[in-house]
Order: C-alpha cells, then structure tokens, then sequence
C-alpha cells in the first residue's frame, strides 16, 4: 500500500477540522473493510486517513424521539445483536444479518456503509424503507438529510467536503406496520446481492395498505426507491394482480448493470420477483399485527 | 447354534478384526502331510496361538485348497502381508504368520502361514480349538467356506494427520512464510492487453524510486522458453504479449509496497495486434496466428492441423461410421464448460537464495520439486546439482501447482541484486494469470440400437488452451478428460478427438481431474438427454450399457473386476432412486470411472538408534493426507505404533528423481515404494541386521495402466424455483469403488473435498472474461463454495482387495468432483424440465430457459 | 510516517513503531514473524487472515496496524495454553478438520470465537459463524464434525 498519515483524534471537532486541512488529500476511515480494498487496488489514494474510531459515543444505538439514534461507528454486528432494534425494528436486525460474514460485520460500521455507497449494499435497501435520515457533521453544525437524498450516483453521496456521517435515525415502526427484506443470492451466501428488496407497509385495521416503501439494491447506481410501486399499492388491499401491478411499476425505474451475479435482464426480472415477494411478506405481518 | 457359542464367536471375529468384516474364501479340503501337526506341537507356536486366537489348537490343521481362482492374488498378498507374526524364540526355529478366520461362520480359527512350507500357496492351513474334520463332517473334496480377519492393524485406521499439529497451530511454515535476512520483494508487470507488440519499456520513474534495487526485462534475460513438457513460454515477454497478465518486466525491492509502486510506475507502449478468444474462432483460416512456428517448439506434439492446434489427440476403435449408419437412432448434442480457477487458497509463492556456493535455493509450491529441479537447470542454464529444492507443505494444489513460472523471475532478481527475493501472487494475479482449468466445448453424437444399446459414439473436445501449452505435462500434451469421451459404458464403435487450442486468453493448465469435470459433464448428460428421447429411466439405460467385467471401454482398454453395475445399484439405493418426489424436486445420476496413475517414487526409511523409524519421502505435502498413510504403511510392515514413524520430506538433494505428486498417482506409486523400503527393512531385521542406523531404500515404477479402474456413481436431489430458476440441492449421494481404504478420514476427505470442488463448478465457478480481460479478479466476484453450500451427503465406499496400490487402495483423490455436475443437471432437468448444457448452472439459465418453455412442467 | 503503537499480541504486552500504513496481516507476519496467519484472497473474503481483535474475529488483510493501537490481538500461535492444544486444534487434528493447512489458522481461531460465544452451536450455528472461512480442500463436513466434537468436549 501507498504511504499516508494517519491519525486518530479523539474529538468531532479535531476530526473535522483535520478533515478540512486535509481537503482532497484526506479520507477518514472507521471500519475500513471498504476504503482498505480501494486503497489496495489503488483506487483511492489519500495522502492523510483520519480515524474516527477513537471518536467517543459515535458507536451508541440509542432511542430517540419515538426512534433509534444509530451512532455512525456502530458496527454491522452491533447492530445486528442490539435487543433494541431486534425488538423495535427486527427488520433492521435481519438484513445486517445478511451482509457478507460476520467478520466484516464485526468491523464495517453503518456510517461507513452509507457514505461508501455502494449500490450493492444491503442496509441502504432497508434503510430506504424505513424512511432513515442520515445526521451529518460538518465544521459548519449538524444537518440532516432524508436517506433517499443521500445517494447521488455511483459510490456518490450527498456529504460535502469536510463533512462526515455522523448517525442515522429510524423511527419506530407506526402500529399496523411492518417490513421484509429478501436478499437473493442464487451463488453463495456470503455473496453480494444479485437484488435486494425492503418493503414495509402500513396497514389501516380493515387490511388497506396506508402506507408503503420499497427500497432496491443492485439496481441501478444508487440504493433505489421504488416510488410508482408505492404509489400503486396505497389504498390498496392484497391481491395477485396487485402485487404483480408493483412488481412491474418497479420494473421500470431500475437500471441494473451486468456482472458474475447476473445479467442486466436477469436482474430486472427478479425485481419483480422480489418486490413481489417483500410486499406480499410485509403485507402478511402487517396483518399478522393488525390481528 | 446356542448363544454362547454364538457370543464366543463374535467375539474372537471382533477382537481379531476391531468389529470390521472379514474376507470371504472358499476352498476344498484336501489331505496333508500332517507338517502341521509338528509345528502345532511346538511349546512356543501353541503359546503364541492361545495368546493371539485364545483357544488351545487341535494338533493338527486342515489343509483347504481354493477353488476361486479369482481369489488366488488376493490371497497371495494376504499371506505375504497380512495377520500377526508368529516369531519363534530363538533365530534357527522357524517363524510364521497368524490370521484369524472363522469356520463356516461359527467356529473359531486361525489360518497360519509358516515361514517355511510344502504346499503350494494357494493351500491354506486352518488350525482350530477342534479337529474341523469331526466337527463338520468333512471329507477330502468337500467345500468349505472360511473368513478371514484380514484387517490390518494400522492400515485402514483412521490415524490422524502426521501434520495435524504442526498445521492448527501456525508452525507449519509454507513458502510464503520463509523468511531470510536481507529478503527483497519481487513484482511482476503483466500486459493489460491480450495481444500487442511491445514496443518500448521506460523504467526510468521506477528506477528512481527509493527503494528499488532491480528491474529486469526479457532483454535482461536469456532467450529460454520454458513449460512442463512443451517450451513455449518466455519467461518475461519478449517483443509481443499473448494475453492480459503476460509478465512483462519484474521488479525487486526492499518493501512489497515499494516493489508494487514501481511496478506501476514501468510505462510499457504498445502496438494493439488483432486478437482471437474463441477457440472455434481460432481454427478458422482468418483466426490471428499466436505462435508462427509452434510445432518448432521442444515438446510440441508432431500434428498440427492448424497453427493453433496445440495438440490433437485421436482414439478410434471399430467402424464409427458405420455404427452411426446401422444405428436406429442418432443423437448429437453439445456443451459448454468455464473456465475456472483451483480455488487454492495459498497464491503462488516462491523464495529463492543464492547461497556462498553459489547454489540456488529455492522455496516454492511446487508439488513436483524433481521435476522443477531440471526444468530450473535449463531454464536457468545451471547444472541440476547447483539447484535444491526446499521442501514446503503446499496449500492446497488442485492441479495448479505443477509449476513455477516465478522461480527463474526470483533467480534472475536475486542474481541481479545478490540477495534473496521472494515472490508472492495476490490472488488478483492468480485469477488473472494463474493456469485454470481449460474451458471446453464438447460435442458427442451418439447412435443406438433398437433395444437402448450404445452402438457407436464420435466426440470431439476442443479445449481453449490460453497463450501458451506450458502448463500440461502430459506427453502428448493433451488433457486426461479427453479420452473419457465414451464414459463407463460399453461402445464398440468410438471416435474422439480431442483438440487443444492456442487462444489470447491466460494460459490453462492442469486442474483436479484435467478435462475430466468437463467430459464427464457432457458424456453423463448426453447419456440423460438420450435414455429421455427413448423413455427408459436413466438408471435403466446405464444398466443396460456398463461395461462389465472382462469387458472393454469405448476406447478398446479391457478391464477386469468391475463393480461399475454394484457402484451404480449403491448411488442408486442410497439416494431413494425411486422414491417419490415433492413438486419442483428432481433427482439425477451420473458415473464415471478413473485409473490410478503412473509414474516413478522412491522412499528412505532409517531405524534411528532411539528406535524411530524415519520415512524419508520425496512426495511433498499437498495437504491430502499421503504422510499419513505413508506412516501407516510403514507401521504395518513393521509392526510398530504408528506414532514411532516420522515422515520427512527429503529435499532435491535426498534422491536422483520423483515424478512427485499428481494425476491420482501418489498412494498407489509412492505408497508402494515405501511399502518396498519397509519390506526390506522387515528382511534386514528379520536377517539379523541390528546396526543403527539402520537404513533401506526402495523405489517403485509403474507404466502400464493395468486393467482395474475404479468407478464412482452420484445421485443429486435438487429443488427449483420456478419464479427464479435458483437451484437447491437437497442433497448428493457419492458411491465409490474403492478398492481397500488405508485411512478413512483421509479418504473421506478427499470424496468431500472434491464433490464440493465438483459442487462449485456445476453450480458457481466461472471466470468471467471480456476481449480476454478476467472479469472476475477476486474471491468476492469468483465464488468458491462456502459452508452453507455444501449439501447433505451420503458416501457409500464399496471396498475390496483388487486395488493396484498397496494393501489394494485405489486411486480416490480425482473421483469424486467430475460426475457432480452433470447428476445436477439431470437433476433439474427431473424437477423441470429444463435441459442445461453450460456450465455453471445458474438460477440465470434455468429462469431463462423456463421461460422459454412457458412455465414448469 | 511512523507511528507508535501498543498493543498486545497473544497476551504479551509490545510497544513498537509501524509505518502508518501497514496491515495489520504485515505486522503480524514481517514484522512478528507470526506467519501462522495467512494471506489467501486479500479482500476479506476467505478467511485465512482471521484473528481476534479484542475477541472478534477480522480480517487481518483489512485492518492497519494502527487499528490494534490499545487492543489485544489473538493469532494461531495464541491459541493453544502452553503444550496444551486447544479443544478446536485437538478437534481439528483427530476428525480430519485440517488437510492442506492453509485455511486452518483462521479456522481454529473463527471457531475458538464462535465456542468463546456460542458453547455449544447447533449445525446450523457452526455453518452460519463458518460462512467467511473458505476451505478448498474438506468440503467443510469434517470442520463442521470437529467443530461440533470441540464443542462437545469444551462441555466436560
């Protein structure tokens, strides 16, 4: 590997100010699963990497306004096995129990995961249909952005210069609310996915869906929403011909790319797929719920 | 027969042979010399007898000749080999051998073979605590059958790893953990084109890094070309490259990330030459020519069809034509195969030292070292006895690791820098210029009679051989697989053909079982595709085409003791073969059969004056266990625990030559030279021979393939997903002929690690490529099999005494990976319909092919 | 740049200067001359680099050195208690867990991790906490029997 310095602080404000008199030179590094690989390859070649993970309290899961705070330097892992989102948003819980192996979810953390951005991750899928807010930190204060404005393109996000991911907060799931996520792996289970597909819906106590998000991984350059789906089985109840109507609304907004886990086509396909299937699996436990 | 009769017996059965079963013998009785009676009345045979049998002998034996003439080999190894040694007290009595039997299935016995006896050796001389004649009302010429406890005390015991601790805890030390003072780091610059001339390498940037101590171009070395048996690869190219990772210059420096820096910081200019990645495309007239004169290459096959052509090989017997002409009905398919990486997870490393004496050390994966030692002397223009191969354990070989085109690299760098260089291939590297399995397409047409027989078959395989030959170490250089075309099935009229070809892709090599996945694929879905076309179940149609016993294979070899019909019968039971099937649950079948291999191994033992026994071997360790049995063969022969055997790997300095490992030749080959070194060291003792060290050597060569082979027969139950093609496998059965098992964990290991190599090429393994660029350059995109693929599994081992290796092993370690792929895919093909002729057979391809269908059936 | 580290490795206390940039795979291997971690794939995905960091099992080949600045780092070499193998190495040798050797470092000490948390792992466990660790020559059956065997033993 290439040279660098590197540093650790122990505050916010002394990373973000060594950040910021970095500028292009300088990356930070928390987890590193991702930057390590693109550094190794050369891809990426900062002359500074600062270290967040002698950042304190940057790693708590939290309850926070009718929701859970996820601190940027929790890992996968933590994630994973915190009873507060088992038991608040077991969802959560279930798709970073999907991610890779648990040696990369013992060290990737979640602010690492989003401000990489990947389109092939599997949290952002999740997170999107949770409707997640990403809490960034800048030498400007705080701001929050909603996740689905988060990812502009291809390993892209909306973090400007000297600005890190700090949390990101999900809210608690509304009664008559539920969610699944399908990761499809036709290779192996430490594989990325070929799509990944988070529904949730939130359904009135006659069985109407109320509300519904759909979020897609591996399907276009970013962590997509599947909006005309949504927008298809609100007001709605379950049918067939309903979930094949979302299934093909989605169709139509991913752009997949070819690569070893599947072709564009394929992977088109299987969006429908799944959509189909996340929808129907949240529908049930929504009712389940609402019973 | 009261119980405690009944009990007694078992009991003397289980105590002699550790509760395994006994071999089967029948023979007639016939009069003696009443010799028996004599050595019976010795104080010390009698006492050795009640120890060993625990019964009191009748004085007299009955002499039993064997009617089987089949079973006559067996029985000659089993009185040369077998049972518990009888050693007289003094050195002028003389001594013999003890095996425990059992009379008619009940009475206790022994069966012994005196040092010293008048009969000829098929005559047997059962000795019992009764007079057998009395007790079973017997008279000379009547039957009489006999069990013999043949279980050998330490061979065919699960005996743990020799290596075992040595490799839990980190101390093994493998090439890439040597570590020498003053060591430098060697990088290889490789070609991001697939064919270019080179028109200029500036290394200036480079040289000028801190840091960098030598940068070597084809110019800097000797015009040599090298490979396994044909020489057709520079060692760094020169004036052209011929795929996308070609070496082109190297690098040595202090660092590794130093080294890597330079490396990218050599600017080579190229000049783009057309260039061909499909091997059909590069037999055609206009195809882009990668060698002008290969056939001038040392080694080149003679026949050469077109410049391409690396090598063609034929096998004609009978009148094909005329077999297709007379057949009722002719089937003609074809299919494709990837290519696919070993999957070893220890990339290729190599140190090499320039000692005082100016020798070169060398520390590298290799798994024939003999082999590397001469190949080095030529490539490196030293005499041999300047060179020493260091033994390592390999990490895993798979058929990748036969050899080192970075050893002369390192040579060169450390002559150049006189200090020692070691060079290890990121696993990026190994995918992009590794030497995989060659990819295939295969077609096979097929005629048959009215009544389901094979009649005639042709085959033709064309093996897509990358930028250079070098890798296969065959004679004619040609892949093992292409002669597997007409399967385990009798075909009186074959033609196959078997074409290598030169195309701008990484060159291929030698990987488990060469050619053989990709034929058995073929040939075993084919045999599918036509018992469908004629409605009979496919278990039906194999059954009605195994070669049998005293019969010949498609390509004329006649074999003797076949058990392919008991290994089908196996898969087939163990795997419910008729059982009824869940919707979307399919069930398939596939055989093959593989030949133990040939070559030249020799052993050294040495009796320490602490009473070890030192094997000396030249067989290096690729992880498969053959130490193991090694020590086991060694303890056997010697009667001592295994734990007093130490096995060590002599370096290229302890023998002349070895063929070293490969091609499923190990147990039978070394296993049987170091079988020889134990026999005479048994003699020197046996003569008296007490100086310690005490030492013997053997050596053991075998080239006639000889006319047993073993089979294998697998049954996949998968299931699909209609909605998305994807395939589970439910479960495998894995049926062998096994000949006798040394040692049961290794072999066990072997069946395993293999299917599930077998497991990954049906159903992931394929290297992507684009205009000959890998697609797929690291583990995360190239998927290996991991522990939740591997499916429930059945394995029946069919064991018996007609092995060529010692003790009558036979060959398991290339057995178990090639039918896999095609069981899978008559498997899905049972569950729905769809018929994959590509490998691998993804959710992709089925999804596709359902919906070109229409739905499920 | 250099950067000064303490850490212990294997439970011995060090104090040591690193280039910034070294892998914690480096460090452990060049600079320790603890070669019993291996390099396979290098990008996390085979497992033959793992060690435990403070107790959790990573990949070494994407970690810096700088990483282990404070922790405690367990290889192969830490595993056993001085002659005494542990359960996994002793399991790993007698139910034929290890065959080329390559991937066993990482192995033993993935499943010495999943035993430390999970005593006693159902099959299902021990292929779900295995799952990162490729092995190229058992086909895991055997990895998975010695695992469950260690288990059975860690219980008495």
């Amino acid at each position: 590997m290439h040279a660098f310095d590197y540093t650790a602080p122990e505050s916010l404000a002394s990373a973000l100010a060594e950040l910021e008199e970095a500028g292009d030179e300088g990356k930070v590094i928390a987890g590193g699963t991702a930057l390590m690989i693109l550094m190794m390859q050369r891809l990426v070649r900062p002359t500074r990497l600062i270290s967040l993970r002698r950042l304190p309290g940057l790693g708590r899961i939290e309850v926070v306004d009718g929701g859970v705070r996820i601190g940027a330097l929790a890992t996968h892992r933590d994630v994973e096995t915190s009873p507060l989102i088992r038991s608040r948003i077991p969802v959560l819980a279930e798709t970073l129990s999907r991610v890779a192996t648990l040696r990369i979810r013992n060290v990737a953390t979640i602010g690492g995961c989003l401000a990489h951005a990947d389109p092939n991750q599997d949290p952002p899928v999740t997170l999107l249909a949770l409707d997640a807010r990403v809490r960034i930190a800048g030498r400007q204060g705080e701001r929050q952005v909603a996740l689905d404005e988060f990812f502009v393109d291809y390993y892209q996000t909306a973090l400007r210069p000297g600005e890190v991911v700090v949390a990101v907060d999900v809210a608690f799931p509304a009664p008559g609310n539920a969610s699944a996520f399908h990761k499809f792996l036709p290779r192996t289970a430490d594989d990325y996915a070929t799509v990944a597909v988070a529904a949730t819906v939130t359904l009135t106590p006659e069985g109407v869906c109320r509300e519904a998000r759909i979020g897609l991984g591996a399907l276009g350059p970013t962590p997509l929403r599947a909006r005309d789906a949504e927008a298809i089985v609100i007001g709605e109840r379950l049918s067939d011909r309903l979930l094949a109507a979302a299934s093909e609304a989605a169709i139509r907004v991913v752009d997949p790319i070819a690569d070893p886990r599947g072709s564009a086509e394929y992977k088109r396909q299987m969006a429908g797929v799944f959509v189909r299937r996340a929808l129907r699996g949240a529908w049930d436990r929504a009712s389940r719920e609402a019973a | 027969m009261d119980a405690r009769h009944s009990h007694r017996t078992r009991a003397h059965a289980e105590r002699l042979t550790g509760g395994e079963s006994l071999e089967q013998f029948e023979g007639a009785v016939l009069s003696g010399v009443n010799e028996g009676a004599h050595f019976l009345g010795l104080g010390w045979v009698r006492d050795a007898i009640r120890r060993i049998a625990g019964f009191d002998p009748f004085p007299g034996t009955l002499n039993v000749r064997l009617v089987d003439r089949d079973a006559l080999p067996r029985w000659r190894e089993l009185r040369r080999d077998a049972g518990l040694s009888l050693t007289p007290p003094d050195t002028h009595s003389c001594g013999g051998r003890l095996l425990p039997a059992l009379v008619e299935g009940r009475i206790p016995a022994v069966v012994v073979i005196p040092e010293v006896t008048r009969y000829e050796d098929e005559v047997l001389e059962v000795v019992a605590p009764v007079r057998l004649r009395t007790v079973l009302g017997l008279r000379d010429g009547d039957r009489v059958r006999l069990e013999i406890a043949t279980r050998h005390v330490v061979v065919g015991k699960p005996i743990p790893r020799v290596e075992g601790s040595e490799k839990v805890t980190g101390q093994a030390r493998y090439a890439a953990d040597v570590r020498l003072p003053d060591l430098l780091w060697g990088k290889v610059v490789r070609s991001p084109l697939p064919h270019a001339r080179i028109l200029r390498i500036s290394a200036e940037k480079a040289r000028a890094l801190p840091g960098v101590r030598a940068i070597l171009t084809a110019d800097d070395l000797p015009p040599v070309l090298v490979g396994r048996r044909m020489l057709d690869m520079p060692l760094l190219a020169r004036d052209r490259v011929r795929f996308v990772g070609e070496p082109v210059a190297a690098v040595a420096a202090e660092t590794s990330d130093v080294a890597e820096e330079a490396v990218a910081l050599i600017e080579v200019e190229y000049e783009d030459l057309p260039a061909v990645f499909d091997p059909l495309e590069a037999l055609t007239a206009e195809a882009p020519i990668l060698h002008r004169d290969a056939g001038a290459y040392e080694g080149a096959p003679k026949e050469r069809p077109h410049p391409n052509v690396q090598s063609i090989q034929r096998h004609r017997e009978g009148d094909p034509e005329r077999g297709l002409r007379q057949a009722a009905r002719v089937f003609e398919h074809t299919f494709r195969t990837p290519r696919a990486h070993q999957g070893y997870l220890e990339p290729r490393a190599s140190v090499v030292r320039i000692d005082e004496a100016g020798r070169v050390q060398v520390w590298t994966c290799n798994k024939t070292p003999f082999r590397l030692k001469e190949q080095l002397a030529r490539a490196l223009e030293l005499p041999s006895e300047r060179i020493r191969i260091n033994p390592v354990p390999i990490g895993g070989d798979f058929g990748g690791k036969g050899f080192s085109t970075d050893v002369p690299l390192a040579y060169h760098l450390a002559r150049a820098t006189g200090r020692p260089v070691k060079m290890v291939m990121g696993y990026t590297e190994e995918l992009m210029a590794g030497c995989p399995r060659h990819p295939s397409i295969i077609t096979l047409r097929t005629g048959v009679d009215a009544e389901g027989h094979i009649v005639a078959r042709t085959a033709r395989a064309i093996f897509d051989g990358g930028a250079y030959a070098a890798f296969k170490p065959r004679p004619n250089v040609d892949l093992h697989g292409g002669h597997q075309a007409g399967g385990v099935y009798r075909i009186p009229h074959f033609e196959a053909e078997s074409v290598c070809v030169y195309t701008n892709s990484v060159p291929s090599g030698h990987a488990r079982s060469p050619g053989e996945p990709q034929m058995i694929f073929a040939v075993e879905s084919h045999t599918d595709m036509i018992a469908h076309e004629l409605g009979i179940d496919p278990a039906d149609f194999r059954r009605r085409n195994l070669v049998g016993d005293g019969e010949r294979l498609a390509t004329g070899h006649r074999l003797e003791r076949v058990k392919a019909r008991e290994t089908l019968e196996a898969a087939l039971e163990a795997g419910d073969w008729r059982a009824p099937r869940r919707p979307h649950v399919g069930r398939g079948l596939a055989m093959s059969h593989r030949f133990a291999g040939l070559g030249d191994a020799r052993a050294r033992l040495r009796l320490e004056t602490d009473g070890t026994v030192r094997l000396i071997t030249a067989i290096p360790d690729t992880g498969t266990g053959a130490h193991t049995v090694f020590r086991q063969i060694v303890a056997e022969v010697l009667e001592v625990p295994p734990d007093r055997v130490v096995v060590s790997v002599g370096d290229t300095d302890a023998f002349e030559s070895d063929a070293g490992v490969g091609g499923s030749r190990v147990t039978r080959v070394a296993g049987h030279a170091v079988d020889r070194a134990a026999r005479a060291m048994r003699e020197a003792l046996a003569r008296g021979d007490r100086t310690l060290p005490l030492q013997t050597e053997a050596r053991f060569s075998v080239n006639e393939t000889g006319t047993v082979t073993s089979f294998c027969a697998q049954v996949a139950e998968v299931e699909v997903d209609p909605e998305t093609g994807c395939v589970k496998v439910l479960r495998m059965v894995t049926a062998h002929d096994a000949g006798r098992v040394l040692n049961p964990i290794g072999h066990q290991g072997q069946i395993e690690g293999g299917l599930l190599q077998g497991l990954g090429l049906a159903m992931m393994e394929a290297m992507g490529a684009e205009d000959g660029r890998i697609s797929t350059l690291s583990l995360g995109d190239y998927k290996l099999p991991v522990t939740k693929d591997a499916p429930p599994l059945t394995t029946v081992i069919l064991e018996d005494s007609v092995g060529p290796g010692p003790f009558q092993a036979k060959a398991i370690g290339e057995m178990s990976i090639s039918p896999v792929a095609a069981a899978i895919a008559n498997a899905i093909f049972d569950a729905c319909g769809v018929r994959l002729r590509d490998l691998p057979l993804t959710a992709e391809q089925v999804f596709f092919a359902l919906q070109s269908r229409g739905g499920t059936r | 740049m250099t950067l000064r580290i303490r850490l212990s490795v294997n439970g011995s206390a060090r104090e040591v200067l690193i280039p910034s940039s070294r892998r914690l795979i480096d460090f452990l291997r060049d600079d320790l001359g603890l070669t019993g971690t291996k390099e396979g794939c290098g990008v996390g995905v085979c497992g033959a680099c793992t060690v435990l960091l403070d107790g959790r099992m990573i990949s070494s080949c994407l970690a810096l050195a700088a990483f282990a600045d404070g922790a405690e780092v367990t290889t192969v070499e830490g595993l056993a208690d001085d002659e005494r193998l542990h359960p996994v190495q002793q399991a790993f040798i007698e139910y034929g867990g290890a065959q080329c050797g390559i991937c066993t470092p990482g192995q033993v000490v993935a499943a010495k991790a999943l035993l430390d948390e999970v005593p006693n792992p159902t099959e299902g466990e021990i292929r779900e906490w295995m799952l990162g660790n490729l092995c190229r020559c058992t086909g895991y059956y055997k990895i998975i029997e010695s695992i469950q065997k260690a288990a059975g033993h860690a219980r008495l």
